[in-house]
């Protein structure tokens, strides 16, 4: 299953790592990793993981890194569903 | 001032008085301001020692354990310590030196990446960029060590804010935040206590880490519904609760294991679902629905999907579950399997049967007493027939199953608590690994009580070989210890050796009567085992006896 995630974390020495660390410690694939520095004080990702374990687990534990400011779920196969529906 | 006094400084405002660690080139500025500081630094043989130290204090008074140690290897001897304080949710404060700035990234001498290497084993890590954020980091370091699920907090400090020159501020201590939970989730959790037949309350570490042993006692007495512990939470069910069916899980009771197995609702209680707790996983509890109550919503559903989950401080959510339940007919059942199987301590022979020993001292020991224990087949036994009227009376590495925790980790513990026995209780594989720290209570002059129970194996590990690996004793045998009675003595400890069940009543005597540090090293057969046992990948309910 593929998962996307948004998040907006304070720009501090090893940010970055703390992420991708728990990503695969939890058990999840890393596809896609953008980030964009807007300022020195926040960094913005963009991540897509594929894995088979529930969600849930990687959320939570990603919400708990002290320097994640704001992580947002996007529905898993977003687009597909909305396809399904349309169809 | 300087950096390095500004450290303390901060440590005092933030009430510690006793910090555990070991100098080194990196972090000599802030020893030098430990020089004319008032508080008092526990200099330990290993930073290992210092960091086990941190963690006894912090876990025999749920108050944040420091410790420091200088860059490089000082640092790296940390990572054990500091993974053990992660798996079981200590409070810890690590200070750790770090070459200058302008030296990191060019593999300087004792230069180590440690907040690199921090990442795996600590909630969080800071490294000091900037002399302005010193206070601040370290007042996070503090908050965040302690707040939600506790856990260790690493502070990396470039010698260069050490020596640089900073203002002092005052500072308010924060009040901690406690997640609010609502009534709703209360009353499903209530309706699914007041209609189940056979419940069961199963109690982790994060009672005691809460503070909240009264209202989970008083919940208990109240509802009467039938309680079992995991390691962690030994000590928080009052031993004399008539339906404490005592520890679950692989060497848990077979009571506690068969109520679980057999109960239509399991309230969790500040516990994980560990895999030494559940055996197979999908055959533990199957029939139960489940009430998780927790401070880490991480946990929900990361093992176990609940069926109501509730995220909250305890001592306010605990008594919000208190209702009217009919549970007569399961009290007897629960009184039954308790009776059936409660432990024997006749054993044949003339040697020493540990169990039986552990039992005694437990007996014998005053009131308000600290055990701490080194890991193998000894701690199980100690969780097993020693009891405990707190959680912070029982220190045992539980998560990360580290051996060498109990002698250090009783230091910790008896400076906290000076006036507070405390006894370590040790086996001749694990005593080994930080026999270093007896330098540390022969300077401190520390009254620790020491038990070695010598079977002169690595017996936890001789024992699954003997039963899963077809008796191949592999780099198990320890035949050729040391004189432990002589290597006491060399640290200053009074000691003394038994091989026979006669001498156990008068040594433990003798041991808790003396005044000073005390080793009491027990002959005991090597082909002890712990019983009962719940094979790897089986179900609890399927334990096996000797
Ligand atoms: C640091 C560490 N290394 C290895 C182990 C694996 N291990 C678990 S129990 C055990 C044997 C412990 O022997 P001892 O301290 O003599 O206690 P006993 O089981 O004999 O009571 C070992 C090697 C461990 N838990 N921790």
């Amino acid at each position: 299953m593929k998962h996307s995630f948004n998040i907006v974390a304070n720009h501090k020495p090893a940010t970055l790592e703390r992420v991708l660390r728990v990503v695969r410690h939890r058990g999840f694939a890393l596809q896609t990793f953008n980030v964009s520095a807007s300022d020195s004080e926040q960094v913005a990702i963009e991540l897509t993981v594929t894995g088979e374990r529930p969600i849930a687990t990687l959320q939570t534990q990603l919400d708990k890194l002290y320097d994640i400011a704001h992580l947002e779920l996007i529905p898993a196969n977003a687009d597909a569903q909305s396809a399904g529906i349309r169809a | 001032m300087t950096g390095a006094q500004l450290v303390l400084k901060v440590l005092q405002q933030h009430g510690v008085k006793h910090v555990f660690g070991y100098p080194g080139g990196a972090i000599m500025p802030i020893y030098d301001a430990f020089y004319d500081s008032e508080l008092d630094h526990f200099l330990c043989r290993h930073e290992q020692g210092a960091v086990f130290s941190a963690i006894g204090y912090a876990r025999s008074t749920n108050q944040v354990g420091v410790c420091m140690a200088t860059s490089g290897p000082g640092a790296t001897n940390l990572v054990t310590g500091l993974a053990d304080a992660l798996l079981d949710s200590i409070p810890v404060v690590a200070i750790t030196g770090q070459v200058f700035s302008s030296l990191m990234g060019t593999d300087a001498f004792q230069e180590v990446d440690v907040l690199g290497m921090s990442l795996a084993v600590t909630k969080h890590s800071f490294i000091v960029e900037d002399i302005n954020d010193l206070a601040r980091v370290l007042h996070d370091a503090f908050e965040l060590a302690q707040s939600g699920r506790p856990g260790p907090v690493l502070v990396d400090i470039p010698k260069d804010i050490q020596i640089g020159q900073v203002d002092f501020e005052p500072y308010p201590i924060p009040k901690p935040e406690l997640p609010e939970f609502s009534l709703e989730q209360v009353e499903a959790a209530r309706s699914l206590i007041s209609h189940a037949k056979h419940p069961v309350a199963y109690v982790g570490g994060g009672v005691g880490m809460a503070d909240a042993v009264d209202e989970l006692n008083d919940f208990l007495t109240t509802t009467k519904i039938p309680a079992v512990a995991t390691l962690k939470g030994l000590g928080a069910v009052d031993p004399t609760y008539p339906y404490y069916l005592g520890m679950i899980g692989m060497h848990g009771t077979k009571a506690s294991n068969l109520a679980v197995q057999e109960c239509d609702l399991l309230i969790c209680i500040g516990a994980r679902f560990d895999d030494r707790v559940t055996g197979k996983l999908d055959t533990f509890a199957q029939k139960a629905k489940v009430i998780h109550l927790d401070i880490d919503k991480a946990e929900f559903g990361k093992l176990r999907k609940p069926d109501v989950a509730i995220r909250g401080d305890f001592k306010k959510l605990i008594p919000q579950m208190k209702t009217v339940v009919d549970i007569g007919e399961w009290q007897q059942q629960v009184s039954d399997l308790k009776a059936e199987h409660a432990w024997r301590y006749d054993a044949p022979g003339e040697g020493i049967y540990a169990p039986a020993l552990l039992n005694e001292l437990s007996q014998k020991l005053p009131h308000d007493h600290v055990v701490s224990c080194d890991v193998g087949q000894h701690q199980m036994w100690v969780a097993q027939h020693m009891q405990f009227t707190s959680p912070t009376n029982h220190l045992s590495s539980g998560g990360a199953g580290t051996m060498g925790f109990g002698l250090p980790s009783a230091v910790g513990a008896q400076i906290a608590r000076p006036d507070t026995m405390s006894v370590v209780v040790t086996g001749d594989g694990s005593f080994m690994m930080n026999v270093q720290e007896l330098g540390t209570i022969k300077r401190f002059q520390l009254p620790l009580k020491i038990v070695l129970l010598d079977n002169q194996r690595l017996g936890m590990v001789k024992q699954w070989q003997e039963l899963f690996f077809e008796e191949r004793y592999s780099e198990t045998d320890l035949s050729d210890n040391p004189d432990f009675v002589a290597l006491a003595r060399a640290f200053g400890l009074k000691a003394k050796t038994i091989h026979s069940r006669f001498e156990v009543s008068d040594a433990i005597d003798q041991m808790i009567n003396t005044d000073g540090p005390f080793l009491l090293h027990v002959v005991i057969d090597e082909k002890a085992n712990v019983w009962p046992l719940v094979a790897p990948g089986k179900a609890n309910h399927e334990m096996i006896e000797g």
